[in-house]
């Protein structure tokens, strides 16, 4: 009998990939209705998924001052998403990315404790700090709060979110889960720090067994020096997958969704990547970096460090941009077929390179239905992957802790 | 149209923080005919009513959803973003009634001007999604908002799309006044300023007299009744008892602003390219 498999559906606007919204069983428009929200949240109970997980920024994504016409882009409020998925599901785990440097520890903790009420239990917090200089002005700021004073603030904002949570439960009765279940994503050594301290769940990329392996050791090692039980931490790497009838169809099914990210899209892509209008540029021509060193709101260092490579061996800026659809933020990358997907999935677990997977699909809502229809019954044969939910709250379902030590009254 | 007399109630935060108790309420709000429901009363307002909407959404049929959003927590970036995707949820039913909570007023009216800039930072026409040609939105209508105001500044563009209905109607309290423009409906005791509203409600009891109502209603003094619940499952059920019959027939279809007869306010009304330039 295998260690239980956790699934978590990383869902992004309409997939993953830049040019997913384009594919034929990609539905772009469907993420302005509740019928898509529906349809997902029910298809996500099917696969006995632990939870859903929506990203967040807040700021538009921009290429140097210009919304990018090729690339989805308006995205829907997760708390709001989440919140409208509870009312229509009854397993499904919720869990919703909320930044520590821009909100307050009062507004943040009611609306976690009004749905984890709402939810009957169901509802996780990805703490993240807000890392994009863009959002600074939309709340009145000019900078951002610089690295290390925003990672005291979000340790800062725990505690008195903490703080607010045992007192709404003293006054209103506890929320079935006292407060949302803790999950980070942090993969620098600052990031590494905080999580062992709060995560209960860890989201991070492993594009291979071994660096998986290696991540979870050091995360369990780090927790238990925390003080804290590494066995109440799951640790929840990324997965990116493309399936089809064997590997061949897959890798060419891959090529096909990325042919649909034309040039014209790569480069939107690269331009808002790099916070820096590209689209002006000749494809065929060098990958202008003095001007985009110049132009990026972002860190110049890191975006010096992105274009090393390929500016030494001149690539063509055009090819440079198709390239670069290819390296969705290091996870890992499976083509394959269902089958031989299953069985990375199940070595990974028998190896200790993960507690389960945070699954990326391509494009939505098309990949997850495949992943559900096709992937889930195979686990579930191999008893890894549980055939009912063990009860209705987020923490029964991943079998951690029922009572946070830091909700002890 | 015809002219429909509103029913509208509130119920608090507190008492639809439990979900099954919840949608009892969203069921005898619609049985009772109800066009709008403020989720949220300012005296007792914990927990976050923009969760409760968004959680309603999806049951909210023909029944109007209206959170209070407190300047406590609120944040105008926030607000927009949340309001906007709660509209497209539950098909452009939603309201929102901002209140200050012992804040003061003008903040009220800043965070409401400032969520207003980012919805209008997004045209309504400039989605295109068109899969062959590879072209989803025209970015040419998405612009920053620059606001500035007496409490809040943001820049946007708002990561978030242009709500369903333009923008979700605006109600407010008078107990709870603020100064801006372009608001769809008012709710306030007999004998207490009116702010300036497309429609005006009665704040009253069960017991108020339904003749009364209907005649003030007739000369175009009032536009519906407002109650404020305090049990509100047999509440409810007398409401429609007693008030049931003002409120006649309501529309099958539409956005709420179609079916109580609430456009865009003129003075919100997106400018065009040529009147921008002028």
């Amino acid at each position: 009998m295998s260690r239980p498999i956790h699934l978590w559906a990383f869902l992004q606007g309409i997939g993953h990939y830049p040019s997913g919204w384009r594919h034929p069983n990609a539905d772009p428009a469907g993420v302005f209705t509740m019928d898509y929200y529906a349809k997902v949240g029910a298809l996500v109970e099917k696969g006995r998924f632990d939870a859903i997980v929506f990203g967040d920024q807040l700021q538009s994504r921009g290429a140097g001052g210009r919304t990018p016409e090729r690339l989805a882009m308006p995205t829907l409020d997760p708390m709001a998403l989440l919140s409208a998925i509870a009312s229509v599901t009854n397993h499904v785990g919720l869990v919703n990315t909320l930044s520590t440097t821009y909100w307050t520890p009062e507004g943040l903790a009611e609306r976690f404790s009004t749905m984890d009420r709402m939810s009957g239990g169901r509802a996780g917090w990805n703490i993240v700090t807000t890392a994009h200089p863009d959002t600074a002005p939309n709340f009145g700021d000019d900078n951002l709060p610089e690295k290390s004073l925003r990672y005291k603030m979000a340790a800062d904002t725990v505690a008195q979110a903490q703080e607010v949570w045992r007192g709404l439960n003293a006054k209103l009765g506890g929320s079935p889960q006292l407060r949302p279940v803790f999950v980070q994503a942090g993969q620098s050594a600052d990031g590494r720090d905080f999580a062992a301290q709060v995560a209960e769940a860890i989201f991070c990329s492993a594009p291979t067994m071994e660096e998986g392996i290696a991540f979870r050791k050091d995360m369990r090692e780090r927790v238990a020096k925390a003080g804290r039980n590494p066995d109440a931490v799951r640790i929840m790497p990324g997965l990116s997958f493309i399936l089809a009838e064997n590997e061949a169809a897959a890798i060419a099914k891959d090529e096909a969704l990325l042919d649909l990210a034309d040039e014209a899209l790569a480069m939107e892509y690269l331009s808002e990547s790099l916070c820096c209008d590209l689209t002006a540029y000749d494809p065929a021509g060098p990958i202008p970096v003095d001007a985009i060193l110049e132009a990026t709101i972002l860190p110049r260092a890191d975006v010096a460090r992105a274009l090393e490579k390929p500016v030494a061996g001149r690539v063509p800026l055009g090819r440079f941009a198709a390239g670069y659809l290819r390296t969705p933020r290091g996870h890992n990358v499976f083509r394959g077929s269902p089958s031989q997907l299953a069985d990375m999935m199940l070595r990974w677990i028998e190896a200790g390179a993960c507690d389960g997977f945070t699954l990326q699909p391509a494009y939505m809502p098309g990949e997850l239905e495949i992943f559900v229809e096709e992937v889930v019954p195979i686990l579930q044969a191999a008893g890894a992957l549980r055939k009912y939910y063990p009860g209705t709250t987020l923490r029964e379902t991943m079998g951690l802790p029922l009572v946070p030590a830091d909700m002890v009254a | 149209m015809t002219r429909r007399f509103i029913l509208s109630a509130s119920v608090a935060a507190s008492a639809m923080a439990d979900p099954a108790f919840a949608a009892r309420v969203i069921t005898a709000a619609q049985d009772a005919g109800l066009d709008l429901l403020l989720i949220g009363q300012t005296a007792n307002l914990t927990l976050d009513p923009q969760v409760m909407a968004a959680w309603a959404a999806p049951r909210a049929g023909g029944l109007g959803i209206v959170p209070l959003v407190s300047t406590r927590i609120a944040h105008p970036f926030h607000t927009a973003r949340a309001l906007s995707a709660v509209d497209y949820l539950s098909g452009g039913m939603l309201g929102w009634c901002p209140v200050a909570q012992g804040g003061p007023a003008e903040q009220v009216a800043d965070m409401v001007r400032a969520t207003r800039a980012l919805w209008d930072g997004w045209d309504e026409d400039c989605l295109i999604i068109d899969k062959a040609s590879g072209h989803y939105l025209d970015s040419s209508k998405v612009r920053a908002s620059h606001y500035v105001g007496t409490h809040y500044r943001t820049r946007g563009p708002v990561n978030a799309m242009r709500p369903k209905q333009g923008h979700p109607l605006l109600v407010a309290d008078a107990d709870s006044p603020f100064a801006v423009q372009g608001v769809d409906v008012a709710i306030v005791r007999e004998g207490q300023a009116c702010p300036a509203a497309t429609k005006g409600l009665r704040r009253d009891t069960l017991s108020a007299d339904p003749a009364k109502l209907g005649e003030q209603f007739a000369s175009g003094l009032i536009d519906g009744l407002h109650c404020d619940l305090a049990q509100p499952l047999p509440e409810l059920a007398q409401m429609a008892q007693r008030f049931g019959a003002l409120a006649g027939e309501r529309l099958a279809s539409g956005t709420l602003r179609e079916r109580l007869g609430c456009p865009l306010p003129a003075v919100l009304a997106p400018k065009t390219a040529q009147e921008e330039n002028a």
